[in-house]
């Protein structure tokens, strides 16, 4: 599979593609269009809900849709990892600025810091959304064939961006070995990231010889390519059918789903949310 | 670098439209662009090559006390492939990584504004410090590259400070005020990143010419050398 990955905490595209080629769940057999509508639903879903226990019950969901596809929940825990720390180093500040209850308050030297419900609030709905999404989009990312993701790509994006998204799926690979080398080549110099801006031109040459080698990749890639035909458009080979009754049935729920949650918040409950 | 690092579910409905319609109508000019130029073959290789770096870069999280940053050689990428193709790549990396949780799907239009902001600043930013001024590779690239990326990291505070955190109850202000300090971070490494992409460049003028060839300074602005008189 793969040789190896930045870490565990970032999700390696082999890995995905290895869940998804080998498969056999029920999910994995769901029409990729109703998988993809299952994404914009849970996007939609979470940008119109503003209650913590309507996003818990979407997550619940996800986790649902994720143990049906048959996959390890080890990987999907070391995966969350990326999104939790976005969430909290983002909506730190929110947590002492935020009016409201003081839950817990810190004295530093005459400037007061205090933790309010109102601000662990966001936190934790912000946490739950997060969740919810990624473990959706992950779980359709491991369970969606490549060739399938092709003609998907050509159907929705115009010829140029899907002819450069494909390459670079295909490309992941190859760079993510390079980058790992880099990582290597600092850490064997006894530098890290953080280090490595203080010596900075040593590492700028590992980086500089990083590009020259995918320029290079690129150009032998691109040259075998055309004297097989490359015009600029990767072939579709796969055709991909309409969803089934069971999936029209499952994208009109998540419809009506949408709608009552968006009558409750801008009809009902709050008008003002635009 | 600059990057929002916000899930879906942070911004309201209606600034994740219009920030993604704004994304959407920016992509779609490159795209015209591209169409009329009638790029190359090789050249969509070699874009796809530079998305696959950068996203390879973009995952790698340098750890600081207020929150995790991270380099993405956006301005780099500019310099090499030029502002159309650049925000292709942008595009495409955004959704990447939004697939795997590195900013919400409805970040991939306010991210990709960011990015196409940088590409393009860093690609005309070179441009003026190479051709037009003369500097050399190493101050054109961190020039440029410093310049993009304290743009970008303070249009991010502008477009969450507009669009505001959903369930917050603080003002506009507040929220920018909240921005600011991961601004100053992301400013810092900003620079930090400015001079590894300045060496970068130096590296790639001495190895691969050829890359940087559309910012060659014209012959004919170069001063004539002197005709020698032979003694005698």
């Amino acid at each position: 599979m793969t040789r190896r990955a930045y870490s565990t905490h970032v999700p390696d595209f082999r890995y995905i593609t290895y869940f998804a080629e080998t498969g056999s769940s029920i999910v994995h057999r769901m029409n990729p269009w109703t998988k993809l509508a299952l994404i914009v639903f849970s996007v939609v879903f979470v940008t119109v809900v503003l209650d913590i226990y309507l996003a818990i019950a979407l997550l619940v969901f996800a986790l649902l849709f994720y143990v049906a596809a048959r996959l390890p929940i080890k990987v999907i825990i070391g995966w969350w990892s990326m999104p939790v720390l976005f969430v909290v180093s983002l909506s730190f500040l929110y947590l002492f600025t935020e009016p409201g209850r003081t839950l817990a308050e810190l004295n530093l030297g005459g400037l007061r810091l205090g933790i309010t419900g109102a601000g662990v609030g966001i936190m934790l709905v912000l946490l739950v959304k997060a969740l919810a999404v990624v473990t959706v989009s992950l779980t359709v990312a491991m369970t969606t064939r490549y060739n399938y993701i092709v003609h998907m790509a050509y159907r929705i994006m115009p010829g140029v961006l899907a002819t450069v998204f494909l390459l670079t799926y295909r490309f992941m690979f190859e760079t993510a070995d390079e980058f790992s080398d880099i990582l290597d080549a600092m850490h064997s110099r006894s530098g890290g990231l953080v280090k490595g801006v203080r010596r900075s031109r040593t590492f700028a040459g590992i980086f500089g010889i990083g590009f020259v080698h995918a320029f290079e990749r690129a150009e032998t890639i691109s040259k075998a390519m055309e004297a097989r035909g490359f015009t600029g458009d990767l072939p579709v080979t796969d055709r991909l059918p309409r969803p089934t009754y069971k999936g029209y049935a499952l994208i009109a729920l998540a419809v009506f789903v949408i709608g009552v949650v968006s009558y409750w918040r801008y009809f009902n409950i709050n008008l003002t949310g635009w | 670098m600059a990057h929002i690092h916000l899930e879906d579910g942070a911004f309201t409905p209606f600034w994740l439209i219009v920030w993604n319609l704004i994304a959407m109508l920016l992509i779609g000019a490159a795209l015209m662009m591209l169409k009329r130029e009638k790029v190359p073959p090789s050249r969509l290789t070699i874009a796809s090559m530079c998305a696959a770096v950068v996203f390879a870069v973009f995952q790698v999280e340098v750890p600081t006390p207020i929150g995790p940053v991270h380099m993405n050689f956006t301005p780099l990428v500019g310099i090499l492939i030029g502002p159309e193709l650049g925000a292709v790549v942008v595009l495409i990396v955004n959704i990447f990584s939004a697939a795997i949780g590195h900013g919400g799907w409805g970040m991939v239009g306010p991210n990709s504004i960011v990015g196409m902001v940088e590409v393009t600043l860093g690609y005309y930013a070179f441009r003026l410090l190479r051709v037009r001024l003369r500097r050399s590779y190493f101050w054109s690239g961190f020039g440029a590259t410093a310049f993009a990326l304290t743009v970008s990291s303070l249009l991010v505070v502008f477009i969450v400070g507009v669009s505001e955190i959903q369930g917050s109850t603080l003002s506009r202000t507040e929220t920018m005020s909240n921005m600011l300090v991961l601004a100053a971070l992301n400013i810092a490494t900003g620079i930090a990143e400015g001079v590894v992409t300045g060496y970068v460049i130096a590296f790639l003028g001495r190895v691969r010419p050829d890359l940087l060839e559309h910012h060659r300074i014209p012959e004919h602005d170069h001063p004539r050398p002197e005709p020698t008189t032979e003694a005698g």
